[in-house]
């Protein structure tokens, strides 16, 4: 079975190889047959990298141990839901996932686009290509899952190891939220390799029109959305599971999952720009390719252990082959705009200071200075080991101070951004527009103040939050008005239907609402509180407005694991509220001890509660207790996040009639004429 | 599983739960041997624990570090408490940290030397940015100023497509 893996991955380089050579030379000679074999090749790669993990997920779910991937992470005791989950836990695994999750993107944007933009396209295919190629390397000749355990004897002849058990999955991966986080942030990194290829294929083959941006736009949302779940997800993991009272550590592996994150953010806003004025196509192009180079970068971070992290794989030699796949890419990003700069000059001129294009201008300049912020701290410590030979570090301290001030700064803007209109806005409309959603997140702020909230980043954050809420809700109220008048339906109705009308644009404020309650939960942590206590069965300790009574400590024990545990009584106000049961398991087969967090998340706030070992002095279990407000809001505004951007990727009512209107005219015309249809829908 | 007959208990005539007590105290042994917790910390151990950074490798500040295995913030908090309760300076415990256990131990570069361009950089790149888009906004008033004002002639059918073009700008 083994061989039957390594020759599907091989066939699928081969594969790739062919779509990426073949489809340059049909660029070159102009000849279609060739373009459309490379275009074929291209989507059997998606065949052949499935057929590979087919193979693997086998190994893991019959306990073959034959493969040294699968001897080290994945035991016979391990539940099937978590072998599913092993292909991703290593170094090959994850690489061979990459690839697969790649193959599926490209396999699904070659065969949507295959009667379509015949100019474009192989272009597309052959950047799509090339990635693919790169990535299968390192799955064959770098870090194959598919390497046998064998041993050699004494005549040299290799003998396969007979190995009964696996050394199992790490425990800090047997949590559910681990099943899904990493496909997730996979899902994101692979995918804003489409709207790169797309960006490339445009500017290399001078694609006549602002069809390219559309197309683009709409794939970099798809990737953008992926990696907001899976960062979020990240974040509720280390949360749930570390122990440690908090969801973002400013750890180096997660600082790479932010960069592409915040670049394609940046991408969504200006290339509204050049959809509507024609505006910053330079700098669009660029922002599609520094986020692809950034996910690159960011994998480079996690797999060369060039930084320290508790997330990054073994320090391997990988990383030499990412840097110099990053030093290709960015040649030919340089190469391709060098050459074809003179197809990205901007149609239009700004127009004023104060208008929607400048407040999209500083909103990038703004999301790319937190990029670079991130990155510089981030990458730091090797320049000054470098420099002065000494090692330092850049924890969470410095990446707060120097990017609470530039979060604030975008939440501003992500208010007073859309209520400018384009080209100019008049200082009435100014007036009219923001007096009283200013005035509210005042109100507000002096409201805190006034009940002794005094915090500074927490207070201009709330001041914001309400200014920014307020322009949304205004925003939404003024155009369900004049629905409303019109039709003569309640403002209710209204709203749905405004909101379908223009899906883009009012799925993009249900994204800022996301984001609002993503910071207001964000703020909560300056209000943080923890306590611990050494607790003997009978005491009490006290926290915020519960009371927890040790009743006692016990063991757990089933096949994977043996735990002790502590159950908590929770009393509020005198009375039994709930129960609560931290636990400490220690897993068999990997010898590893684990933190078992026990939460009680409401809107206000979380009670959560760590067994955290054993007191020196009393050899009683400890209990730490924490109090941390408005951690709900931070998940429920990325699930409003996710939800906003599926609206926006919607088609309009209007539009979505407008184009059935227009293929049945069209389905009569070709019936008629008995001529091919050619596609016409939307990208 | 089969068990050997002198692990039967001849009194009770049941097996003796051999596997049990050999996994339970390989628990509490394994238990015991992890890193003992330390005391609740003091308001200004907890302020001074958070310009610390745990030198196990989590990348973790010190009185964040609470992962299993981990065999220094044990001792490095203990330390930490037992400079406090001797009266010495935040600064004075800061350098003994650092002496004792490097530069990594700070949560942050120190503000000096080279490493002072850690701080200045991200405060000096987005007003260089901020600069360029100035400039660059001011070329674009520029030469929108000097284009002719007359302009060509404009086709009813582009006069048609503006105020399309235009009537959708408004509606979004």
């Amino acid at each position: 079975m083994d061989i039957l893996g390594s020759f599907a991955l091989l066939l699928a380089l081969v594969a790739a190889g062919y779509a990426f050579l073949a489809g340059l030379a049909g660029i070159f000679t102009q000849r279609p047959l060739l373009t459309k074999s490379a275009h074929h090749a291209g989507m059997a790669v998606f065949g052949l990298v499935t057929l590979g993990v087919g193979v693997l997920e086998d190994f893991f779910f019959t306990d073959n141990f034959s493969l040294a991937y699968v001897a080290s992470h994945s035991n016979r005791a391990l539940p099937p839901f978590y072998k599913f989950a092993a292909l991703w836990s290593g170094q090959e695994g994850s690489l061979l996932f990459w690839s697969w999750l790649l193959s599926i993107y490209a396999f699904w944007a070659l065969f949507l686009n295959r009667k379509r933009h015949p100019e474009l396209m192989p272009y597309v295919g052959v950047t799509l290509a090339g990635v693919q190629t790169f990535f299968l390397l390192l799955n064959n000749f770098v870090a194959s899952p598919f390497h046998v355990l064998a041993s050699a004897d004494s005549a040299g002849t290799f003998h396969l190891a007979r190995i009964a058990e696996g050394s199992g999955l790490n425990p800090l991966l047997q949590y559910p939220e681990m099943v899904i986080h990493p496909p997730m942030l996979y899902l994101g990194y692979t995918g804003f390799t489409i709207p790169f290829a797309f960006a490339l294929a445009a500017l290399l083959g001078r694609y006549p029109g602002e069809k390219w941006i559309h197309i683009t736009r709409r794939w970099t949302m798809i990737a953008w959305c992926f990696q907001s779940v899976g960062i979020l997800l990240g974040a509720h993991w280390a949360y749930a599971v570390l122990g440690w009272g908090g969801y973002w550590a400013w750890d180096p592996v997660e600082n790479a999952s932010l960069l592409p994150w915040i670049t394609g953010t940046a991408f969504l806003h200006s290339v509204m720009m050049q959809e509507k004025r024609g505006m910053m196509k330079v700098w669009n192009v660029w922002l599609v390719f520094v986020t692809f180079l950034l996910c690159i970068l960011g994998t480079f971070l996690t797999r060369s252990g060039v930084v320290s992290s508790v997330h990054a794989f073994a320090e391997s030699s990988i990383g030499g082959w990412f840097i110099a796949f990053l030093g290709i890419a960015l040649l030919v990003c340089l190469g391709a705009w060098w050459k074809n700069r003179d197809y990205l000059r901007s149609d239009n001129q700004l127009d004023s200071l104060v208008s929607r294009e400048s407040s999209f201008l500083f909103n990038n300049l703004v999301l790319l200075a937190a990029c670079f912020a991130v990155l510089w701290g981030t990458l730091f410590p090797v320049l000054s080991e470098w420099v002065t030979g000494s090692k330092i570090s850049v924890g969470p301290p410095f990446f707060n101070k120097v990017n609470i001030p530039i979060a604030l700064f975008l939440l501003l803007l992500t208010g007073l951004g859309p209520l400018l209109a384009w080209r100019k806005t008049s200082l009435d409309a100014l007036r009219r527009n923001f007096a009283w959603p200013l005035a509210g997140g005042v109100v507000a702020g002096a409201a805190a103040f006034a009940f002794g909230f005094r915090e500074f980043y927490p207070l201009i954050c709330l001041i914001l939050s309400v200014f920014v809420t307020l322009t949304i809700v205004a925003e939404f109220y003024r155009g369900a008005r004049v629905i409303s008048r019109h039709e003569g339906t309640n403002l209710l109705t209204a709203v749905g239907s405004l909101t379908m009308r223009n899906t883009r644009r009012y799925g993009g404020y249900v994204v800022h609402l996301g984001m609002v309650l993503v910071f207001m939960g964000i703020a909560g942590s300056a209000f943080n509180r923890d306590i611990q206590m050494d607790m003997g069965p009978g005491q009490t300790l006290a926290i915020g407005p519960y009371t927890i009574l040790c009743q006692n400590f016990d063991q757990v024990q089933n096949d994977n694991y043996q735990s002790e545990r502590a159950t908590l009584e929770i009393f509020r106000n005198g009375r039994s509220v709930m129960m609560l049961y931290p636990e400490r398991r220690f897993f068999f087969t990997s010898q590893v001890t684990q933190t078992m967090v026990a939460l009680q998340s409401s809107p206000l706030h979380d009670l959560y509660v760590v067994y955290a070992g054993r007191s020196p002095d009393t050899n009683q279990p400890v209990i730490h207790a924490y109090l941390n407000p408005l951690v709900k809001w931070i998940w429920f505004g990325g699930i409003i996040v996710v939800l906003g951007t599926g609206l926006a990727m919607l088609p309009n009512r209007r539009a979505a009639l407008a184009t059935a209107t227009e293929k049945s005219a069209s389905h009569s015309l070709a019936a008629e004429s008995a001529s091919p249809l050619g596609a016409n829908a939307d990208d | 599983m089969s068990v050997p007959s002198r692990f039967w208990s001849a009194a009770a005539g049941r097996r003796f739960p051999w596997p049990k007590l050999a996994s339970a105290s390989l628990l509490i042994l394994l238990l015991a041997a992890a890193p003992l917790c330390h005391a609740q910390q003091s308001a200004r151990a907890k302020a001074l624990g958070q310009k610390l950074l745990c030198v196990c490798g989590c990348n973790q500040g010190l009185i964040a570090c609470n992962h299993v295995g981990c065999t220094t913030s044990h001792t490095m908090l203990k330390e930490l408490d037992d400079r406090i309760a001797r009266g010495d300076s935040d600064q004075l415990i800061l350098q003994s940290f650092v002496q004792e256990y490097g530069l990594t131990v700070l949560a942050e570069p120190p503000a000096k030397g080279f490493n002072w361009v850690a701080w200045v950089i991200p405060i000096l790149v987005p007003f260089i940015a901020l600069y360029i888009v100035w400039e660059v906004v001011r070329r674009w008033r520029q030469r929108a100023a000097l284009a002719p004002a007359g302009g060509p002639q404009v086709s009813a059918e582009l006069l048609d497509r503006a105020r399309q073009e235009s009537e959708k700008e408004s509606n979004e």
